[in-house]
């Protein structure tokens, strides 16, 4: 894989977590589950690759962790944005809406 | 189940890599869940767990990216628990608590500062109560000096405190005592070598120095031959000597004037052996004046016991031989004039400690015993915070525990960690205490009682090192305990996740709503004893003495004792007072040998067949308009009286109502002992004047003028002036027309009549004060950890509560339950609060003037000022509690 697909893959990877993330606290299965079910398999996020981004966000201080434990339940790490990566998302966002714009001009690729 | 955390872990150290165990405890969880995802989606077992190993091998394919960087695991990494020796972690939990200190540097302060507080205000209480109750007197083996009081059917005499009569009868072979001295305080003006100057010197007969055992450092004291009338020896103080003859031995033998007499110097006494106290600056002899005819002279008397003989023996003995003594015909009267009643010598004998500190002992265990509470309440705060934090700590103390840290290993931890808290504070409040104690001296009245023994020694450093420990220790063991009996479970149990109504009940809350309910109750003994003596300070400074304290200025001049005639001080004190009217501004002037709560002398007379007493006070016309004295009855002096020494005088109501007939008025009496014989007219009767203190009975009292004929005026005659303005602004002009009048009268104080009310009161406004002080600072820790309190339990509760918001609770209902469970804590602590508060009243009872130790309007007030700074301090969290979002905290469960 060359490095702008690495960088696109890294990017985007980023992007949907903090999505997911933005809506409520998920622990790591679920954001993999959700990933998986959302894109209905196009995406299939490795999840070798899922821990290490996670990993890698929270020490950007992008999201961070913490073990919540339920009655009767295993312990969970959950994680939630934080403001930094709310702001993230935000650049993330509009990086790829003009990224798209730009696609569907040249190459009429749509976006949803 | 499977075990999938051990085998991730296998699968990820057999390729090469060792994740930290957050990692693991993740992965474990991912897999736990596509394990059941399979199973859910119809997958054998073996399926199932055939899909998370395949899932593990990608995991274990890229390991070196699951290497997450270690996350500091607050406050900081645990000591290893397996240490090489007990010395050696001891050592490292001290590094380890300074690093926490270090590290949590507002808590850490926040506990400091709050111990220092409180000791520094209890090691200065302990330091004035040490030095001035218990520590030895400065004399060799002062237990056995003892202080002797003289009582007559069973009044004590009216000043000093015992007789030559006395004092002769027990002088020769004691039996149970060593020896007897006899002593009395004066006021002299030193002239030579340097400037004049007012100083305090004691006459004493030569055994004083025996008695206390004091030596002098050069030179020599009295001997029994030094004691005539007029003595020619004087022991000078240390600090005189150094002041006046910089340390020069040579001084001995010079001569120096006191009120004009030349006395020669024969030794010099150390500072610290001084007696009665410090600023005595010089010793000269006194002569016990032998019971010849009708004379009684009084003084102060102290005696060293025989070794093994008791105060009572002692004083019996002095009883026994008063009695054996042959009395002198004509005494009777004297010891009525002197006494109040007649009869035999009554002698009692006081450990000189307890007779200097008498008055002062029981304010000072009670203000000891209000700090100490003030302290427990500081460190009861400082034990919450620490529970609190517990709670927070819970998972790094599991960690610990984890590790293999035992009980042992994590309870002394954490009680290193609270002394080295305790420690800190202790030092800072000592040192705290060291500057405090630079401006005891100007805060204390100063006639406290052996205020030059107060000192930050070694038993009040040993004090204060000691309660910081045992501090130290009391807020370290409840976090101590708590940590022995940690589990995972309830740790994480009282977050905001905890089910409803788990908060309310959890140990930690419930210890921290006791130690609340203690500071309240604290708060509120302290605020009631302040209160009644707030009270009765008040009542004080208000009450009726029978006087106007207001715009009156007092002076008091000492006219040279023996270089003027009578005739001279007499056109003195009469040129000073025609000046002084002439002064703008002056409304009236008049003097007297014994104004409003000063000094005076008493007298005794026949009235009709019977023998009377009373104290005397010699005024010049004019005096009850000048110091606002009621004329209740008849008239006051008139210049002519004083022209025709006409035989008339003036009385009080309390002399009137016990010796008079419903028309004191135009009544004569017969015979003075003070001013020989024949008729003497009432002229007038004013009202009582309360000079000892308000609780005293007031006393029975006769006004003379001053005698026309005689001419008679005291040496010490005292001026007051009362003015239409501010007195303190005449002060000036006073002494400039005294100087201009006679620059060799000296003038001893100058101060307005309501300063001289004040200071009267300066005790009871210091306990006051204090006490006051104690309850504001005991006020102020009950409503913060009472913020602390329920700020931590809507934090614990907020599940609880939002599940009370989803149902319909509106922000009130919310605001009124956290207010509500405040109240429940503080309505505990106000009971037991009132219920201490009545014993404190009780231990307070003969402090207080017209107040009652119950006094219904202090134990109605406090609890509602307790209850309202509850609700004030319960608001904070309670609005927190109504704006908990529902939806934010049922969504994170």
């Amino acid at each position: 894989m060359d490095a702008l697909a690495r960088e696109l893959k890294r990017g985007s990877a980023e992007l949907m977590i903090l999505a997911l993330l933005d809506e409520r606290e998920r622990h790591g299965y679920d954001l993999a589950r959700l990933i998986g079910e959302r894109s209905q398999g196009a995406i299939s996020f490795h999840v070798a690759s899922l821990y290490p981004t996670l990993y890698r966000m929270e020490e950007k201080s992008l999201i961070e962790g913490r073990w919540v434990e339920k009655a009767g339940q295993r312990r969970r790490r959950y994680y939630r944005v934080t403001a930094a990566g709310r702001k993230a998302l935000k650049s993330h966002r509009s990086v790829w809406e003009n990224f798209f714009e730009g696609l569907h001009r040249v190459a009429g690729i749509k976006h949803a | 189940m499977r075990n999938w955390r051990a085998e991730i872990s296998a699968a990820l150290a057999k390729a090469g890599h060792d994740p930290d165990h957050d990692v693991l405890e993740e992965l474990a969880q991912h897999a736990q869940a596509v394990y059941d995802a399979a199973r859910a989606d119809g997958a054998s077992p073996a399926d199932a767990a055939t899909a998370v190993e395949r899932q593990v091998a990608v995991w274990a394919g890229d390991a070196g990216a699951l290497e997450r960087r270690r996350r500091r695991i607050a406050p900081a990494l645990p000591p290893p628990a397996a240490s090489s020796s007990w010395i050696a972690g001891l050592a490292q939990d001290v590094r380890y608590s300074a690093r926490l200190f270090r590290r949590q540097a507002s808590f850490s302060l926040l506990v400091v500062g709050t111990m220092a507080a409180g000791i520094a205000a209890t090691t200065l209480l302990f330091s004035v109560t040490y030095g001035v109750l218990m520590k030895p007197l400065p004399w060799p083996d002062a237990d056995r000096l003892v202080r002797l009081k003289e009582t007559r059917g069973g009044n004590p005499p009216r000043f000093n405190s015992f007789s030559n009569a006395a004092y002769l009868a027990w002088q020769t072979e004691p039996t149970s005592i060593d020896t007897i001295a006899a002593w009395s305080p004066r006021m002299f003006t030193l002239t030579g070598a340097g400037d004049p100057e007012r100083i305090r010197a004691i006459a004493a007969t030569a055994s004083l120095f025996t008695a206390l055992g004091a030596r002098p450092i050069i030179g020599t004291v009295f001997d029994v031959q030094d004691e005539t009338p007029q003595g020619s020896v004087v022991v000078l103080s240390e600090g005189l000597w150094r002041q006046r003859f910089g340390a020069d031995p040579a001084a001995l033998g010079r001569l120096v004037q006191l009120d004009g007499q030349l006395y020669r110097i024969i030794g010099v006494l150390p500072d610290a052996a001084g007696y009665p106290d410090r600023e005595t600056r010089v010793w000269v002899p006194l002569r016990v004046a032998p019971t010849t005819g009708n004379f009684l002279s009084m003084f102060e008397a102290v005696a060293r016991l025989r070794p093994g003989v008791t105060a009572a023996q002692a004083a019996a003995e002095g009883t026994a031989r008063g009695l054996a003594a042959p009395a002198a015909p004509d005494m009777e009267m004297v010891v009525r004039a002197i006494f109040g009643e007649g009869g035999a010598i009554q002698v009692s004998a006081t450990p000189l400690r307890d007779a200097l500190t008498a008055e002062v002992r029981r304010p000072l265990l009670v203000l000891l015993a209000a700090v100490g509470l003030l302290f427990a309440a500081a460190t009861a705060n400082v034990a919450s915070l620490q529970l609190a934090r517990a709670t927070t700590r819970g998972r790094e103390m599991a960690i610990r525990s984890a590790l293999g840290a035992g009980g042992a290993r994590v309870t002394r931890q954490l009680l290193i960690e609270n002394l080295f808290l305790g420690l800190a504070g202790g030092v800072t409040g000592l040192a705290a205490a060291a500057l405090l104690h630079r401006v005891l001296p100007a805060v204390l009245p100063p006639d406290f009682p052996r205020l030059a023994h107060l000192a930050l020694d070694l038993p009040v450093a040993v004090f204060a090192l000691a309660i910081s420990i045992a501090s130290g220790i009391a807020f370290g063991l409840l976090p101590a305990r708590r940590a022995r009996r940690l589990n995972l479970v309830e740790s994480l149990s009282e977050d905001g996740m905890a089910s409803v109504g788990a908060g309310r009940r959890s140990r930690t809350a419930q210890a921290r709503a006791l130690i609340m309910a203690g500071q309240v109750a604290i708060a509120c003994v302290l605020l009631i004893g302040a209160s009644l003596l707030g009270r009765s300070f008040l009542a004080l400074l208000s009450a009726d003495r029978g006087f106007d304290p207001s715009n009156v200025l007092t002076a008091r001049l000492q006219l040279p004792r023996f270089a003027y005639s009578d005739e001279r001080r007499a056109e003195l004190v009469e040129a000073l007072t025609a000046r002084l009217r002439a002064v703008p501004g002056v409304q009236a002037v008049t003097y007297t040998d014994g104004p409003p709560l000063g000094i005076y002398g008493g007298t005794a007379f026949m009235l009709d067949s019977r023998q009377v007493q009373a104290a005397s006070h010699t005024i010049s016309p004019g005096y009850f308009a000048a110091m606002g004295i009621r004329i209740v009855d008849g008239r006051d002096f008139t210049d002519e009286d004083v022209a025709t020494s006409r035989p008339v005088f003036i009385v009080n109501r309390a002399f009137a109502r016990r010796y008079l007939s419903a028309e004191p008025v135009g009544q004569r009496v017969r015979g003075w002992v003070r001013k020989g014989r024949g008729h003497w007219e009432v002229i007038g009767v004013v009202d009582d004047v309360r000079h000892r203190g308000m609780t005293e009975p007031p006393e029975l009292e006769v006004y003379l003028y001053r005698e026309g004929g005689v001419r008679r005026v005291s040496a010490a005659p005292t001026f007051i002036v009362r003015t239409s303005g501010d007195p303190v602004a005449l002060a000036p002009t006073l002494r400039a027309l005294v100087r201009q009048q006679d620059a060799s009268v000296v003038v001893d104080s100058v101060s307005t009549m309501e300063d001289r009310v004040m200071t009267s009161l300066a005790r009871p406004r210091l306990y006051a004060i204090l006490l006051g002080g104690f309850a504001g600072f005991a006020v102020m820790i009950a409503a913060v950890g009472l913020l602390g309190t329920l700020s931590y339990t809507v934090a614990q509760r907020s599940r609880e509560l939002a599940v009370r918001a989803a149902l319909g609770a509106r922000p009130a209902d919310l605001i009124r339950l956290v207010i509500t469970q405040g109240l429940g804590v503080s309505a505990v602590g106000v009971a037991v609060g009132l219920a201490a508060g009545l014993l404190m009243g009780r231990a307070i009872a003969t402090l207080l003037y017209d107040v009652r130790p119950s006094d219904a309007l202090t134990f109605a007030l406090v609890p509602v000022a307790l209850l309202l700074v509850t609700i004030v301090a319960s608001f904070v969290p309670a609005l927190r509690a109504s704006r908990i979002d529902p939806l934010r905290v049922l969504r994170t469960g």
